[in-house]
C-alpha cells in the first residue's frame, strides 16, 4: 500500500518534470553540450559563451548542456546520452582526443553535427576549434627564456598531470627550453589547475630560498603574483595566461615584469558558431580550425598600451579577459556576463 | 512470503524503480529505445564493476577507497600494453591485468590484517599509491585496446532462439557484465568462503567462534574487490580506446549505489544484484536529467536529493515492517 | 550425582595454565580435568578466571604457561576452528550464530548437518524452527538453544556450556537441563558453568573450584556441599571481616519521611524479573550480583536510558517514566558508570567535564556564564581534592581523579541521588578511600546514593543496608551489620540467609522471610 502511494507521487513528479522538458521555448536548433570540468573559471567561461553565443545566434532554441566532472568513459555517456535528447549538433570539450571517438562516431552516424573545442579529437568526422595549446606554451616560454636572459632557473608550474591540454603545453614548453639550453628547470610541479594548491606550492617553494630567475605557470598565475608580493620575494618575470586578475596585476603591480599569453574561453562560443554554419550548409575548408595565441607582456611601451586596452576589473579574477573572439562570436560583453542560454 | 520481501523487499522495490525510471524516460523521450538502452549499458559498465568491489569489501564489513585509482592503474596498464601491440597479445593482457588486480587488491588486506591500520586508512593511502603508478605508467591518457575487446561491448548479442525485437534490446554490454559478475559471484554465494564474508561483516567475534579464519577472509574479500576493480579497469579501456591515469568518478558513486543497493555499510548484509540494479537507476536517472536539459548545476543536487529520498524512504519501510513483539 | 569409582584417563586434561595481561595475572595455575562421561561444573568468583580458562581450552586466546591433554595427547589449541576438530566445543553467554545469516547458512558455515540439528532443536523444545529465518529475527532465548543443539549435533566429546541457563524461560531451560544430563549419560563430558547451585547440584558430579587465577579445589557433588564451594571460592577471607565501624555523624539519617526512590515490581524482558526496594534521603544502599544477574538493567532503567517493561518507579512519592536520561538528571538522579570513558568527553579539560551537564541542558543554549561556571567548577574541584596539575585534558588524569571528575559534576550540578555502578573499578586504594568518604558525606547531607559493587569489602565500607540481585530478582535485603562475606556470597548465588541446607529450592525463598543464619 505504502509503495503504491509512492509511485503515484513520483509519476506525478516525472510528469511535472516532463512537462517543463516540453515547454522550452520554439526554435530551429537543438544543440547538446558536454563538458568535463566543472568549477573552473576557464571552462565556466567557455559555456557561458556557449550560453550567450546560442543567444545571441537566434537560430538554436534549446541548449542540452551535460556539464559535469567526470572521465572519458563518462563523457562518452553524456555524448550518448546526447544522441538519445536528439540534439541537431554537439560541441565538445573533450575529456581525452581519443577516449570519445566511439561516442563522437556514433552521432555523426545519428546525423549529429559535432564540433570539438578548445582540444583536439582523433575522430575524422569531428569539426575541431581550438586554442593552440603547444603554440600557448611555447610562445610564453620563448618570451620568458628572453627575458632572463638566454640562462638561468625557471620554476615550471604545469596544469593537471595527464590532462591532454597539459601535455601538449609540455611540448611547447620543451620545445622552448630546447632552444635555450642554458635556461634550467629549478622545479616542476602540477597545480592541477587549482589555485590554492598553487599558493600552497609556491610558498613552500619560496621558504626553500632557492634562487630562480623566472616562472612559467600554466594559467593559475595571479595567485602566483601575490604570494611574491606578500612574502617580498625578489620579482622576476612571470608568464600566465590572460586571466582577468593577472591582466590588471601587470599593469597594477610594481616590478612585476610578466606577459599573459591568451587561451580565450570564448572558445565556446565560437564552437556553437561554427555547429550553427555547418547546420546551415557552410561547411568549412578544413575540419580543424586553430586560434593562434597572442602574447601580452608589460616589458615594452608598446605591450603596455595594448595591456591597457584589454585590462577589464569587471570580470572576475579567474576568467580570460578575451572574452570574444572576431569574427567567431556576436554576442555582448553583458550577454556573456549574464550567462543565460536560450529560453533561460 | 513476508520473508521474501524481508530479504528481498529492497531488491524488489528497486527494480520496481528502474521500470518506473524507464518508463519516465519513455515518457520524456518516446523515441527512446533498443539503442539507447545500448547506451545505458555500455554507460553502467564501469560503475557496476566499481560497486561489485565496493560491495564485497561492504559486506566483509570493510571499505575501499582506492577502487576508482585502482581501476585507473589497470585501465592505463592495459591500454599500454595493448598499444602497437598484436591483437592476439589482448588475449594475455586480460588474464593479467585481472590477476594483477586481484593482487593489489590482496595487499590491502594483508596490509589491514597486518598492520591493523584501519582500512579507511590503509586504502586512502593505496588510493595515493595506486594513482602515482598509474601515473608511472602512463603520464598522460593513451594508448590503444584491441578491436576485439572493443567490439565487445557494440552492438548486441546474438541469441538465435530470441526474436530480433527482442534481441535488441539485450546489448552485448550488458551480457558482458552479467557473465563477469555471475563467474565470480555465483560460485562464492554457494561457497563457505562466501559465507565467511558475510559472517566477518556481520558479527566478527562470532565468526571468529564459529571457526571462521577471519583475517584470511578479509584478505580474499579485498584480493576480490580488486579483481572486481580490475574488470572495472578494463571495461573503461574497452570502452574508451585508451587509458586515463587521473581517477574517474567511480569511488564516490561505488559507494553511493552501495548504500541505494541496500548493502549496509556496517557490513553483514545485502547482495549484489541491488547495487548493480542501483547504478541502473542512477545512469537512467542521469540520462533524464539530460534529455530534461536541466540546468547542470541542479543535476547533481537532484541525484543526491532522490537518493537521499530512497534510502530514507526504505529505512522507514523497514522499521515499520519489523516483526513486534518477537517473544518465545 | 554419581562419582567415579574406577580410575579412568581423563578425556580433557589442563594442567598448570597460566595466562597474563600486561602486569595482571588472569590466570596462575588453573587445572582442570574432565573425566569421560561427566558432568563438570566449573566455579567461582567474580573475577576468578573462569572465562580465562574458557577462552584458552576453546582457542579464542593462547596460554602463556600449562598443558592441555585431550585424550593424552598434547594440542596446541590455536583457533576455535582447531578446539572444534579436537572435538571440543564451546555455548557461549553470548549467542554466537552470525546475526545476518539465515540458520541454514549458519550450519553450513560450521559445516553442521542439518538433520540431527533440527532433531535436537525439536528435543530441546522447539517444535517449528523455520530455519530460512534470520539469525536477528530469532529471540535471544531460541538462540541460545539453537546454539547448543548446533553443538550438540556435531556429536563433541567435550561439550562447554557457558551459563547456558541465563537467559532462557523456565520450560526451555528444563529441556535444556535434561538433554545437558542425557549427554553425560551417553558417555560424552559436558563441563557446566553455572551461578545456580540448584542446577548444578541437579546436574554435575564433580565441580573445580577457580579462586584468583589458580584451581583451590575439586570437590564431588553431594548434598550440602555448596557451604563448602562458597568456602573454596572465598578462600581465607571467610574469616569474619569486622564491618568497618562508621563515625557517628556519618551514620545514616534515613528514616522518616517517604523514601527518595521507591522501585516496585520492576521488570525489564527475561533480566529483571522482579525487583522491588526504597532508597531512602541520607542512605547509601548497596547492590550486590555476580555478573550479569540484572544489576545493569536496573541502573540503565533507573539513570533513563532504558524503559522498563513492567512495574514502577517512584521519585519522593511521585510515579515517574524516563524516556531519556536527561529526564532522569531531571530529576535529581545521575549515573556514574564504572567506565569513565562512558562519562566523560576525554579530550575535553576538567573544568569543562564538570561544566557540561548543568550548562549543557538545551534550554541553555545561550552563551554560558563563564564567572558563575568558574564558582560552581571550583568548589567541586576543590571539594574533591582533585589533583588538577595535568586539567587540560581529563584523559591525562589518573583512572581515580577521573572518576572524582565524574562525581564532581554532579555535585556541581546538586544531583540529590547519585547512581554509583562499580564506580571504584580499576582505582587506586587511597582515592578509593576518598571516594567512599565522599559518598558517606553526601549520605550526610542527605543525599542517597544508590552503590553497585563487585567486591564484597566495598559493601561493608560504605554501605548501609545492601540489596543482593540474582537472576534478576532481589534474593535478600539486609543491614551492613550482618553483610560479612559469607552471607554476601551465599545470597548472591542464590542463597537467602537461612537456606543454607535446602539445596533446590533456593529460586522461592522471598526476602526477609528468614531468620539469620544459623552460624
Amino acid at each position: 500500500m505504502k509503495r503504491h502511494l509512492t509511485v503515484a507521487s513520483l509519476l506525478a513528479g516525472a510528469a511535472l518534470l516532463a512537462s517543463v522538458g516540453a515547454s522550452a521555448a520554439a526554435g530551429k536548433y537543438t544543440i547538446g553540450i558536454s563538458n568535463t570540468v566543472q568549477g573552473n573559471g576557464w571552462r565556466e567561461e567557455m559555456i557561458c559563451a556557449m550560453k550567450a553565443q546560442a543567444l545571441a545566434s537566434g537560430e538554436v532554441a534549446k541548449l542540452n548542456i551535460a556539464h559535469r566532472n567526470t572521465d572519458a568513459a563518462g563523457q562518452l555517456e553524456d555524448i550518448r546520452n546526447l544522441i538519445s535528447a536528439k540534439v541537431d549538433a554537439i560541441v565538445v570539450n573533450p575529456a581525452d582526443p581519443a577516449g570519445i571517438k566511439a561516442g563522437l562516431e556514433e552521432a555523426t552516424k545519428a546525423g549529429i553535427v559535432v564540433v570539438a573545442v578548445d582540444q583536439a579529437v582523433t575522430e575524422p568526422s569531428a569539426y575541431i576549434i581550438s586554442n593552440n595549446q603547444e603554440q600557448y606554451a611555447y610562445l610564453g616560454a620563448k618570451w620568458l627564456f628572453q627575458q632572463m636572459g638566454g640562462k638561468g632557473e625557471v620554476l615550471y608550474m604545469r596544469g593537471a598531470a595527464g590532462a591532454s591540454a597539459d601535455s601538449d603545453r609540455d611540448k611547447g614548453f620543451k620545445k622552448a627550453l630546447a632552444e635555450f639550453p642554458d635556461v634550467k628547470v629549478a622545479q616542476e610541479v602540477f597545480t592541477g589547475w587549482q589555485q590554492d594548491q598553487a599558493k600552497q606550492q609556491i610558498l613552500s617553494f619560496l621558504a626553500t630560498g632557492t634562487p630562480i630567475n623566472g616562472i612559467w605557470t600554466s594559467g593559475i598565475d595571479n595567485v602566483i603574483v601575490d604570494a611574491l608580493v606578500e612574502q617580498q620575494a625578489p620579482m622576476v618575470p612571470v608568464v600566465g595566461a590572460d586571466n582577468a586578475g593577472f591582466v590588471g596585476q601587470l599593469s597594477s603591480v610594481k616590478g612585476l615584469v610578466g606577459a599573459a599569453v591568451t587561451n580565450p574561453g570564448s572558445i565556446g562560443g565560437a564552437g556553437v558558431t561554427l555547429a550553427l554554419q555547418i547546420l546551415d550548409g557552410k561547411k568549412p575548408a578544413q575540419q580543424t580550425v586553430l586560434v593562434e595565441p597572442q602574447l601580452w607582456e608589460n616589458a615594452t611601451d608598446e605591450g603596455k598600451a595594448k595591456l591597457k586596452g584589454v585590462v577589464d576589473p569587471s570580470l572576475s579574477p579567474e576568467w580570460p579577459v578575451s572574452i570574444s573572439i572576431p569574427d567567431w562570436t556576436t554576442y555582448t560583453k553583458d550577454q556573456i556576463i549574464a550567462c543565460k542560454g536560450p529560453g533561460e | 512470503m513476508s520473508r521474501f520481501l524481508r530479504n528481498q523487499g529492497w531488491v524488489a522495490g528497486l527494480f520496481a524503480l528502474l521500470i518506473f525510471v524507464f518508463v519516465v524516460t519513455k515518457l520524456i523521450q518516446p523515441g527512446y529505445g533498443s539503442g539507447d538502452f545500448g547506451s545505458l549499458a555500455r554507460a553502467v559498465l564501469p560503475y557496476a564493476f566499481a560497486v561489485a568491489a565496493q560491495t564485497v569489501v561492504v559486506i566483509a564489513g570493510g571499505i575501499d577507497l582506492s577502487v576508482a585509482a585502482m581501476m585507473a592503474l589497470t585501465s592505463v596498464t592495459a591500454a599500454s600494453m595493448m598499444n602497437g601491440a598484436s591483437e592476439e597479445y589482448a588475449l594475455f593482457v586480460v588474464p593479467f591485468v585481472l590477476a594483477m588486480g586481484l593482487v593489489l587488491g590482496a595487499l590491502n588486506g594483508v596490509l589491514i590484517v597486518v598492520t591493523r591500520v584501519p582500512d579507511i586508512v590503509v586504502t586512502l593511502a593505496m588510493l595515493f599509491v595506486l594513482q602515482g603508478a598509474a601515473l608511472l605508467v602512463l603520464g598522460a591518457p593513451g594508448g590503444a585496446a584491441a578491436e576485439w575487446l572493443k567490439a565487445s561491448v557494440v552492438g548486441t548479442a546474438p541469441i538465435p532462439s530470441l526474436p530480433d525485437w527482442a534481441d535488441a534490446w539485450v546489448p552485448k554490454a550488458l551480457v558482458l557484465l552479467v557473465i563477469c559478475l555471475c563467474i565470480v559471484w555465483i560460485p562464492l554465494r554457494r561457497s563457505r568462503l562466501g559465507l565467511s564474508i558475510y559472517a566477518i561483516g556481520s558479527d566478527e567475534l562470532a565468526a571468529f567462534r564459529s571457526g571462521v579464519p577471519v583475517a584470511r577472509t578479509r584478505i580474499v574479500a579485498y584480493a576480490l574487490s580488486g579483481l572486481f576493480a580490475a574488470m572495472g579497469g578494463l571495461s573503461l579501456t574497452i570502452s574508451t580506446g585508451i587509458g586515463a591515469p587521473i581517477p574517474g568518478p567511480y569511488l564516490l558513486a561505488s559507494v553511493a549505489a552501495v548504500v541505494l543497493g541496500g548493502v549496509a555499510l556496517g557490513g553483514g548484509k545485502g547482495g549484489l544484484l541491488g547495487p548493480i540494479i542501483a547504478v541502473f537507476v542512477l545512469r537512467l536517472v542521469r540520462t533524464d536529467l539530460t534529455l530534461l536539459a536541466i540546468d547542470p548545476n541542479v543535476t547533481a543536487i537532484i541525484e543526491g536529493a532522490i537518493m537521499v529520498a530512497v534510502v530514507m524512504f526504505g529505512a522507514f519501510i523497514t522499521i515499520r515492517g519489523r516483526p513486534v513483539g518477537a517473544t518465545p | 550425582m554419581t562419582t567415579n569409582p574406577l580410575p579412568q584417563s581423563p578425556l580433557l586434561d589442563a594442567t598448570g595454565v597460566a595466562k597474563n595481561y600486561g602486569a595482571v595475572a588472569a590466570l596462575r595455575n588453573a587445572s582442570l580435568s574432565v573425566l569421560p562421561g561427566e558432568v563438570h561444573a566449573l566455579m567461582g568468583a567474580n573475577g576468578a578466571g573462569k572465562s580465562t580458562l574458557v577462552k584458552i581450552l576453546t582457542g579464542a586466546i593462547k596460554a602463556d604457561a600449562g598443558r592441555i591433554l585431550i585424550r593424552g595427547q598434547q594440542l596446541d589449541v590455536r583457533s576455535p576452528a582447531a578446539a572444534r576438530r579436537a572435538g571440543l566445543l564451546p555455548v557461549y553467554q553470548e549467542p554466537s550464530l552470525i546475526p545476518d545469516l539465515d540458520v541454514l547458512s549458519n550450519l553450513r558455515l560450521t559445516g553442521t548437518p542439518v538433520e540431527p540439528f533440527r532433531a535436537w532443536v525439536r528435543e530441546l523444545g522447539i517444535p517449528d524452527l523455520d530455519i530460512r529465518e534470520t539469525a536477528r529475527h530469532i529471540p535471544l532465548a531460541i538462540l541460545r538453544v539453537l546454539d547448543l543443539a548446533r553443538a550438540l549435533a556435531v556429536e563433541p566429546d567435550v561439550l562447554l556450556l557457558d551459563e547456558m541457563t541465563a537467559a532462557l524461560p523456565a520450560n526451555l531451560a528444563e529441556k535444556v537441563l535434561a538433554v545437558v544430563r542425557r549427554q553425560g549419560e551417553a558417555g560424552r563430558s559436558v563441563i557446566f558453568i553455572s551461578h545456580r547451585f540448584v542446577e548444578i547440584s541437579a546436574l554435575c558430579d564433580r565441580a573445580t573450584v577457580l579462586r584468583d587465577g589458580a584451581t583451590v579445589g575439586v570437590v564431588d557433588i553431594e548434598p550440602g556441599i555448596e557451604e563448602r564451594i562458597v568456602e573454596m571460592m572465598l578462600g581465607t577471607r571467610i574469616e569474619k571481616t569486622r564491618v568497618a565501624a562508621r563515625a557517628a555523624n556519618e551514620a545514616a539519617v534515613a528514616g522518616g519521611g517517604r523514601p527518595r526512590l521507591s522501585v516496585r515490581n520492576l521488570q525489564l524482558g527475561t533480566k529483571l524479573n522482579d525487583v522491588s526496594f526504597d532508597l531512602a534521603n541520607g542512605e547509601v544502599a548497596g547492590v550486590f550480583a555476580l555478573e550479569g544477574q540484572g544489576q545493569d538493567e536496573l541502573f540503565a532503567a533507573l539513570a533513563g536510558s532504558i524503559r522498563p517493561t513492567g512495574g514502577s518507579i517512584d521519585v519522593d512519592g511521585a510515579p515517574v517514566k524516563f524516556s531519556h536520561p536527561s529526564d532522569a538528571i531531571q530529576a535529581g538522579i545521575a549515573y556514574v558508570p564504572g567506565d569513565r570513558a562512558e562519562a566523560l568527553a576525554m579530550q575535553r579539560s576538567v573544568r569543562e567535564n564538570i561544566a557540561l551537564p548543568f550548562s549543557a541542558a538545551a534550554r541553555k543554549w545561550g552563551p554560558i556564564r563563564m564567572r558563575r561556571e568558574q564558582v560552581v567548577v571550583s568548589s567541586a574541584i576543590g571539594r574533591l581534592q582533585i589533583d588538577t596539575r595535568a586539567q587540560g585534558e581529563v584523559q591525562r588524569l589518573s583512572g581515580g581523579n577521573q572518576q572524582k571528575v565524574t562525581i564532581a559534576r554532579w555535585i556541581a550540578a546538586n544531583a540529590r541521588t547519585i547512581l554509583c555502578f562499580d564506580a571504584t573499578r580499576g582505582i587506586d586504594v587511597g582515592t578509593k578511600q576518598e571516594i567512599y568518604k565522599l559518598l558517606r558525606e553526601l549520605a550526610g547531607q542527605g543525599k542517597s546514593v544508590l552503590f553497585y559493587t563487585s567486591e564484597m569489602e566495598e559493601v561493608q565500607r560504605v554501605c548501609d543496608r545492601v540489596i543482593v540481585i540474582f537472576g534478576g530478582r532481589v534474593v535478600d535485603t539486609f543491614p551492613v551489620e550482618e553483610a560479612d562475606e559469607a552471607a554476601l556470597m551465599r545470597a548472591a548465588y542464590g542463597l537467602p540467609r537461612g537456606a543454607r541446607a535446602d539445596v533446590g529450592i533456593l529460586a522461592e525463598v522471598k526476602p526477609g522471610s528468614s531468620a539469620e543464619a544459623a552460624s
